[in-house]
């Protein structure tokens, strides 16, 4: 029991900055009652740890005993940590416990590189295979794909696993030579174009053949690190957003760049993790992907960072003030969409309201539209709510009146 | 007019009982739960036999008349621990009787305002403990104590009927004594005066387990207790292994 805790204690700590722990977009039942656990396709969170990032997979890393040296990371071979490693027995032991007690969704497994690429995918494989065929397992289970690991094996975990994810890391072949050396882009586009086209292939057979298996259903992601190097936001947020394009892919996740070793190359020690810049890429990314703009609109040669003070929806109206205001009643669902403090699920219930009758600006607040950010930006039946006029300097200094009156401090 | 207040015995029948007799016998001016109603010498009270008949009358008449969207608010709204929930399911229905089709979209109208904030409250309860129930291992059975604010236990049951298919399991509401028993993927509910749970030698080892991660898999560079007091309330925290 102590070496677990031993185990647990390193390698839950190493495998604490990879981000994405999201369970959702898959829905399986459990198939005749007989085994254990479903997927929820919406997602289901289970804790909250004190940095208030959600809990929702048992995230752990196989082994930490790498035998790359990418200068970012912790567990590089140049570095003096504590080197574990978990059998996937032990792996499969811990998921299922957790699972049945409801701790945890299902499983994220990602690995060092140990002895060699393809020996650590093939454990990978292993921990895997024993969760689903020996326990009958049918939560949700996400592994990293390893870089340089032989890609048949990457197909064979594809049709156990919910998702699959190869980290890049770094969006320019420069930035990886600086500081991971031993990978390169090409060995992280390639296998990720793999998966991507035989995701497509896996869903047109399913249409033709009743017993083809799931490959990847819950899609491919990755990662990218936030403020170490000197990329700009649009050299990142462009990167994703030929991920999306080309390669398919579900989600591009950003990780704050932590400091954690003195390099040369990379920030000091006793910088503090850019948030706020991280922050403003999962907006501008979730603009990309929910509210169809492009990285393109967001970012330019001229902006190439995104402000930290406004969101990227907000400084995007800003410099097409020439668009607003809008006639919240007349306008359609994609134009709805791209008005500051109006999302989704308000736009729809806007659409749908105003099928019976107009909507008002009252009603508005009641259907869930952010009024201090939209009221600025439309019109209600003709009529401008916003009190001042259209400019963005006056909408700027009132945004940021009230953003610095939220925060007044007594001290 | 004299205003006619109908009080019902706590069940779902007993309050479409009251809607039945608010249309056929007398108009009522608010419907309320026998154990919260504040009598007063101002307002007349009749208190009402649930009556099943009646009940499954206005039940079906909500499901072909208005819609089986608008049934389910109702019953989230009955489930959840507002005291005037009556008098809102009362409006609610009677605008949904007057327009005859789905109003649960209505959202700027003052009947279906408040339904539709208080069924999203019982729904995110829902949500949220399908996430922080947490179960114990004891001699092969999962138990699960906990003490929710809405009566949402048999809305939790099917989900982990499904995901348990394999197990035998108890979800205990502490707070109202009851829970839902499950085996083999079937459930039913029923009263509970107490339960006692014993932790083995195997369960203390997996929470020792899983309270090791926990602390390790935080940022600490990232601090942020707000989100977590706001994702994990503190009057949840008493049954919840890692914060105990």
């Amino acid at each position: 029991m102590e070496k677990t805790i031993e185990k647990l204690k390193v390698l839950a700590d190493a495998a604490k900055y990879d981000v994405s722990c999201a369970s959702s977009g898959v829905n399986r039942s459990n198939k005749n009652k007989k085994g254990l656990g479903n997927a929820s396709a919406a997602g289901i969170c289970h804790t909250w740890t004190s940095d208030g990032r959600c809990v929702s997979l048992l995230k752990i890393l196989m082994s930490n005993d790498c035998i790359y040296d990418c200068a970012y990371c912790i567990n590089r071979v140049s570095n003096d940590v504590k080197r574990e490693s978990f059998t996937p027995e032990e792996i499969a032991r811990l998921t299922i416990e957790f699972y049945r007690r409801n701790y945890i969704e299902g499983l994220f497994l990602s690995s060092a590189v140990f002895k060699n690429p393809d020996n650590t995918m093939e454990q990978i494989y292993k921990a895997v295979e024993l969760i689903r065929n020996k326990y009958g397992f049918n939560g949700y289970i996400h592994v990293k794909a390893i870089p340089n690991a032989e890609i048949s094996i990457i197909r064979k975990t594809g049709f156990l696993v919910d998702r699959l994810s190869m980290n890049i890391e770094l969006p320019t072949q420069s930035g990886l030579k600086l500081l991971a050396p031993q990978k390169s882009m090409k060995s992280l586009l390639e296998p990720m174009g793999d998966i991507g086209k035989r995701i497509i292939y896996n869903k047109e057979e399913k249409k033709k053949f009743k017993n083809s298996g799931d490959f990847v259903p819950g899609g491919q992601s990755t990662q990218m690190i936030v403020g170490a190097t000197k990329d700009t936001d649009l050299s990142l947020l462009s990167a994703s957003q030929k991920l999306y394009d080309n390669f398919n892919l579900k989600r591009v996740y950003y990780s704050a760049y932590i400091p954690v070793v003195d390099k040369p190359n990379l920030p000091s020690i006793y910088s503090a993790p850019p948030l706020q810049r991280e922050h403003r890429l999962y907006q501008a990314d979730w603009l990309m992907r929910f509210y169809y703009f492009r990285s393109e609109e967001l970012l330019d040669s001229a902006n190439q960072n995104f402000d930290l003070e406004f969101d990227p929806k907000i400084c995007w109206a800003m410099r097409n003030i020439h668009e607003f205001p809008k006639e919240v009643n007349r306008i359609s669902y994609e134009e709805l969409l791209r008005i500051p403090g109006i999302g989704p699920v308000s736009a729809r219930r806007i659409i749908r309201q105003r099928r019976l009758a107009p909507v008002t600006y009252d009603g508005l607040k009641k259907i869930g539209v952010v009024l201090k950010r939209a009221k600025f930006f439309i019109l209600c039946s003709g009529k401008y709510h916003g009190g001042i006029n259209i400019d963005p300097d006056l909408i700027r200094y009132k945004l940021g009146d009230m953003e610095k009156s939220r925060q007044l401090s007594f001290w | 007019m004299i205003i006619m207040d109908y009080i019902y015995d706590g069940t779902f029948y007993g309050l479409l009982t009251c809607v039945y007799e608010h249309y056929y016998s007398r108009k009522a001016s608010g419907i309320y739960e026998e154990k919260n109603y504040q009598y007063s010498i101002i307002n007349e009270f009749k208190i009402i036999d649930t009556n099943d008949e009646k009940a499954v009358r206005v039940y079906n008449s909500l499901k072909e008349k208005v819609s089986k969207k608008a049934l389910e608010y109702i019953y989230y709204s009955w489930l959840s621990n507002e005291v005037d929930k009556g008098c809102n399911i009362l409006n609610f229905i009677e605008y949904g009787f007057s327009v005859k089709k789905d109003v649960t979209r209505h959202f700027e109208h003052e009947a279906v305002y408040p339904i539709c904030v208080i069924y999203r409250k019982v729904a995110q309860e829902v949500h949220s403990f399908l996430g922080l129930l947490r179960f114990s291992d004891i001699d092969g059975v999962l138990v699960a104590v906990y003490k929710p604010d809405h009566d949402i236990t048999e809305l939790l049951a099917p989900h982990f009927a499904d995901r348990l298919g394999c197990e035998r399991f108890i979800i205990y509401d502490e707070r109202r004594k009851k829970g839902a028993v499950s085996s083999m993927g079937e459930w039913i509910m029923s009263q509970m005066e107490e339960l006692e749970v014993k932790t083995g030698t195997v369960e203390s080892e997996i929470r020792r387990y899983w309270k090791e991660y926990f602390e390790n898999v935080s940022i600490k560079e990232r601090k942020n207790r707000e989100i977590q007091y706001q994702k994990v309330p503190v009057r949840y925290r008493k049954n919840i292994v890692e914060f105990k």
